[in-house]
């Protein structure tokens, strides 16, 4: 155990009974990663409360000698945290939810790549076929773009639709919602590359949210349409945004041009010689 | 009124008993949602009509539900000075002469089911009299002989809509005696000494549960009561709530002073509206006495609850789906711990219980911790209601110790099975519970016994199968019920169950392979390892049991060639 | 729904436990289902994102977004019937009322082209002893047999 510069204690780890340092409060799943320990894991994302769903990255915490299988990605590092993370047991199961995500979103490349990375390249199950998905059939329910929408961008544009087996994403009434600020965040974070959006003319037309369209905002220096306008206009209400007037409408690389001939205007003409 | 001293609480009593034991004639009409789906409101309304019309001198009200579905709609009849009398099977065109023979003092003797000479409320004695000696004795009703009644003491009896009668058979004295006389932690050390255990199928102690939540940090707190009720053949809690609500609030009135909570809900599936109604009535009736609000019984102690209604989620039973519920989410489970004790409804420390448990609470407090906990087994304290359906010769809601036989309750109290068929099977638990065969019928009743066997209490649903039953298409029934009450959060449920199902739904239809029984096990083994909450957890269950009790009759769905 | 109604069922829940839920299941039981204009309407009143409103009523079963037709029938579904064939009771109403089974979102809710009948299953109605058992408008009929099926529909106005 040791203290580290920045307060944070430093605790030993066993896993798979080898020792390690460790961050003390750390979510494990992140340890391990960092320690070079491979967890498959496809519902986490540092930004967001851990939300354990995916269920493959469980491993074994041992207690006084007894198992118990836990998402990693819910076990916060402390001093004595004894993990297991490729006994037979989860290996096995491990495989088997890969079947089932296999049969669940048969399109994603990701999916098939990180199955065959585990060994797993078939599966026993019946693909399920969805027509005209707009997820095109990638997707995997880790809810991680319904989050970030509700939880980092406070849009609550798309949602989980119906449960169970029945459960899907999208937008409500499977209609345009004008809650949507087309930041596309969402697409961003997917693990399954399963959202679909595109910048058509003068429009950002997420296709996965049923053609939910939002306009762009439009330079007013080079005339190019950049970022979303409802997205923007949130962004320049918060008074820390901390943007000049003269540039705030601009789009980012004619703001880096104001910024860079600012600077080239402060530079005195006698070469720098202050 | 405000019932402020032990005096006021006598008053009503006295009131109450009246409305019970009348000078004139009584006539009770079960009317719990069982009883009127048979008829009873009919009946009801018939016999109001012709009192009405003719100005008779009786007594008419509506009662809960006795619990012997099989002889519903039941009435009782009360002649002062002589035995009550349960009628069974009464239609309404019977309505005319009950009426006319009780004003005469007597009943119809071809509907008699049986007469109660006396009755022990637990928290009060009744004695009605004797006479009408050609009726069999309530005690020697085969239905009724082997039970124990000490959460349905009141069921069927007393008129649920009405607070006096439950303060006349000594309702509420608990609470008085609890506010006024002991300290908050005295009640939760009576609690855990009696060795209540949830409910609810897990079995937590109940008393423990309580000192956690009361130990947590934080002043506001809240006690919640679990009627979400969802396994498809179990309705103790309707009937709980129906036949006797203020028992319930009693309970969570006495378990918020041991906590020092002051904020109840009831969470109730909505599917469940004259439960509903009849708590909220109950509500009301309990804050016009006092027994709610502001100082209650004058103890300086406040407390109310309000309701939260289900709509229709079997995982909303699950603990942390049901704080969803309540503050207006999805019912998807999130990960534990936090347990809900700790961060509950709107992140506050939460105590959540099962109906019945909250149920046993008053009798523990009147009657003391030792009384209680030699009713049942060690470790297996008190009573459980369940409810006897299925094949089965008596259908009803049965009350017994724990630890009683499943043979008593299927054989002596259900009479095994119906029209003479060869018992096969029960399954207790319900979606998460397990096929026991008959040779296991030994098997005791209690939390740790019916684990043994692979499957679990539950909340009280015992469904009897007989010789017809086919095994593989029970396991597939609940299979699909588990799979379209998933939430959908976590892979192994959603697309486990699925699978799970269209494997059976192969091997029912008799085009299944020998490969599917192994990959039903593979896939039940993992579902049930993997999921993220009890629903996905348990809902192999059934799978699991049948294939271990009843594997044969797998094989012979498999074709012969079976690859 | 009259926006004054809402209005009056929103009042109804002053504190925020069960509020969102109850609302909807005052609204369902008013009109039978959740139409999309009240519920794009009690979003902006209660503050809840119509996305987590149209969430709630596709996950809860008691809530459905189509309307029913004139009779409404529910088969109990639960154990008890199940085990009493409760299955062949459903089979039959499809086969005579020309429904199926089909559902896209997981709720079984099917209403006849005529709109004169809607087929829902539940579980449970609490009349065991009588099971199988399904309900017409409120009505219950017990013991019931495939072969029965036509008498009581014939009951509510269905011709073969
Ligand atoms: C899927 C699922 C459904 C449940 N349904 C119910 C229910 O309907 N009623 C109930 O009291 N408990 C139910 N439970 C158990 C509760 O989560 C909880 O353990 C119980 O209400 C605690 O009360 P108790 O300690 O008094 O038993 C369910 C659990 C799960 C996992
Ligand atoms: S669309 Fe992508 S981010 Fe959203 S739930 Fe599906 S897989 Fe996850
Ligand atoms: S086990 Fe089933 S019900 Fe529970 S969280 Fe997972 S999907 Fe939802
Ligand atoms: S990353 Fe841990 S459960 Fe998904
Ligand atoms: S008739 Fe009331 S519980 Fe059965
Ligand atoms: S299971 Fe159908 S009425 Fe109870």
């Amino acid at each position: 155990m040791s203290l580290l510069g920045n307060g944070k204690r430093m605790v030993t780890v066993t896993i798979n009974k080898n020792q390690y340092l460790a961050e003390e409060g750390e979510i494990f799943l992140l340890t391990a990663n960092r320690l070079g320990i491979d967890i498959p894991h496809l519902c986490y994302e540092k930004a967001l409360e851990p939300y354990g769903a995916c269920r493959l990255c469980m491993v074994d915490v041992v207690t006084c000698g007894k198992t118990d299988m836990t998402p990693a990605c819910t076990i916060r590092v402390q001093n004595g945290l004894e993990i297991l993370t490729d006994t037979p047991q989860i290996i096995k199961h491990r495989n088997l939810l890969f079947e089932l995500y296999l049969a669940e979103a048969p399109k994603s490349e990701v999916i098939k790549e990180m199955a065959a990375k585990y060994g797993v390249t078939k599966t026993r199950f019946l693909k399920k076929i969805v027509h005209d998905d707009p997820l095109q059939g990638k997707c995997i329910l880790c809810g991680l773009c319904v989050r970030v929408c509700e939880e980092i961008m406070g849009a609550s544009a798309i949602s989980f639709i119906n449960r169970g087996p029945y459960t899907v994403i999208n937008t409500p009434f499977y209609e345009h919602n004008p809650d949507c600020e087309g930041c596309a965040a969402c697409a961003k974070v997917c693990p399954t590359n399963a959202i679909v959006f595109e910048d058509i003319g003068t429009n950002r037309v997420m296709q996965s949210w049923s053609d939910t369209t939002v306009p762009l905002m439009i330079c007013p220096e080079c005339g190019k349409p950049f970022a979303p306008q409802r997205l923007m206009e949130k962004v320049l209400t918060k008074p820390e945004s901390g943007l000049i007037e003269e540039i705030k409408d601009l789009c980012p690389e004619c703001r880096r041009k104001y910024f860079t001939l600012r600077e080239i205007r402060k530079i005195p003409t006698n070469g720098g010689q202050a | 009124m405000i019932i402020t001293s032990h005096e006021d609480l006598e008053s009503v009593r006295k009131r109450g008993l009246t409305k019970i034991q009348p000078k004139h004639p009584r006539i009770g009409v079960g009317t719990s949602s069982c009883g009127i789906a048979v008829g009873g409101m009919q009946i009801f309304d018939r016999m109001q009509e012709l009192i009405q019309k003719e100005g008779y001198d009786i007594t008419l009200v509506k009662t809960g539900c006795i619990g012997f579905c099989k002889e519903e709609p039941i009435v009782s009849v009360t002649i002062p000075g002589k035995s009550q009398v349960l009628l069974h099977k009464v239609r309404p065109d019977d309505a005319e002469r009950i009426i006319a023979l009780a004003l005469k003092g007597e009943i119809p003797e071809d509907l008699a089911l049986c007469r109660i000479p006396d009755w022990d409320h637990i928290t009060g004695n009744l004695v009605y009299g004797d006479g009408f000696e050609s009726v069999p004795d309530y005690g020697e009703i085969r239905f009724f002989s082997h039970q124990k009644k000490v959460i349905l003491r009141d069921s069927g009896l007393i008129n649920p809509e009405d607070i006096d009668e439950y303060i006349g058979i000594g309702g509420y004295s608990a609470a008085f005696k609890a506010l006024n006389s002991m300290d908050p932690d005295t009640i939760i050390e009576e609690v855990k000494k009696s060795g209540l255990r949830g409910r609810g199928g897990a079995g937590f102690p109940a008393g423990l549960k309580w000192e956690i939540t009361k130990k947590a940090p934080g002043t506001e707190k809240f006690i919640v009561c679990n009627a979400d009720e969802g396994d498809p053949g179990a309705y103790m809690n309707r009937n709980e709530m129906e036949s006797d609500p203020h028992m319930l609030l009693e309970g969570m009135l006495i378990g918020a002073y041991g906590m020092d909570v002051h904020e109840g809900l009831i969470y109730i599936r909505a599917e469940y509206p004259l439960a509903i109604e009849r708590l909220t009535l109950a509500l009301d009736q309990a804050r016009a006495y006092g027994l709610l609000g502001k100082n209650i019984l004058n103890s300086g102690f406040d407390f109310d609850i309000q309701i939260a209604t289900g709509a229709g989620a079997f995982v909303c039973g699950e603990s942390t789906a049901l704080a969803a519920s309540i503050e207006g989410k999805t019912g998807r489970p999130r990960l534990r711990p936090p347990r809900l004790t700790e961060k509950g409804v709107f992140g506050r420390p939460t105590d959540l219980n099962n109906v019945e448990t909250w149920c046993n609470v008053p009798v523990i407090i009147t009657k003391g911790a030792t009384w209680y906990s030699d009713i049942g087994a060690k470790g297996n304290t008190g009573t459980k209601v369940f409810s006897l359906v299925g094949k089965v010769e008596n259908i009803g809601m049965v009350e017994v110790p724990l630890g009683t036989s499943l043979r008593t309750i299927i054989y002596d109290i259900g009479s095994g099975g119906a029209g003479g068929k060869e018992v096969k099977a029960v399954q207790t638990g319900g979606p998460s519970g397990g096929c026991i065969p008959v040779r296991l019928f030994d098997t005791p009743v209690d939390f740790e016994n019916l684990n043994m066997v692979g499957t679990m209490m539950g909340s009280g649903g015992l469904v009897v199968m007989d010789e017809d039953t086919n095994m593989v298409d029970i396991a597939r029934y609940f299979i699909n019920f588990a799979s379209s009450e998933s939430c959908g959060k976590c892979v192994p449920c959603r697309e486990g169950l699925k699978h799970l199902l269209l494997i059976l739904n192969r091997i029912v239809s008799g085009k299944g392979t020998r490969d599917d029984i192994e990959i039903l096990k593979e896939l039940s083994d993992t579902v049930q390892k993997t999921s993220l909450c009890g629903l996905g957890q348990t809902a192999p269950n059934p799978v699991l049991t049948t294939l271990q009790y009843f594997g044969e009759e797998y094989e012979k769905l498999i074709a012969p060639e079976g690859k | 729904m009259d926006e004054k109604i809402l209005d009056e069922i929103i009042a109804h829940y002053p504190s925020q436990s069960g509020k969102t839920l109850g609302i909807l299941r005052e609204i369902q039981i008013r009109e039978k289902h959740i139409p999309m204009d009240t519920l794009k309407l009690l979003s902006g009143k209660i503050d809840v994102p119509l996305s987590r409103l149209y969430a709630l009523v596709t996950f809860y079963s008691f809530f459905s977004l189509k309307p029913v037709g004139e009779h409404l029938i529910t088969v109990c579904m639960g154990t008890p019937c199940h085990v009493k064939g409760a299955e062949k009771i459903l089979e039959s109403l499809e086969e005579h009322l020309g429904i199926s089974e089909d559902t896209q979102d997981g709720k079984y809710l099917q209403t006849t082209p005529d709109n004169k009948f809607t087929v829902e299953i539940a579980r449970c109605f609490g009349a065991c002893s009588m099971a199988p058992v399904l309900r017409v408008d409120g009505e219950l009929h017990g013991y019931v047999t495939p072969e029965m099926i036509p008498k009581i529909l014939e009951k509510y106005g269905w011709k073969r």
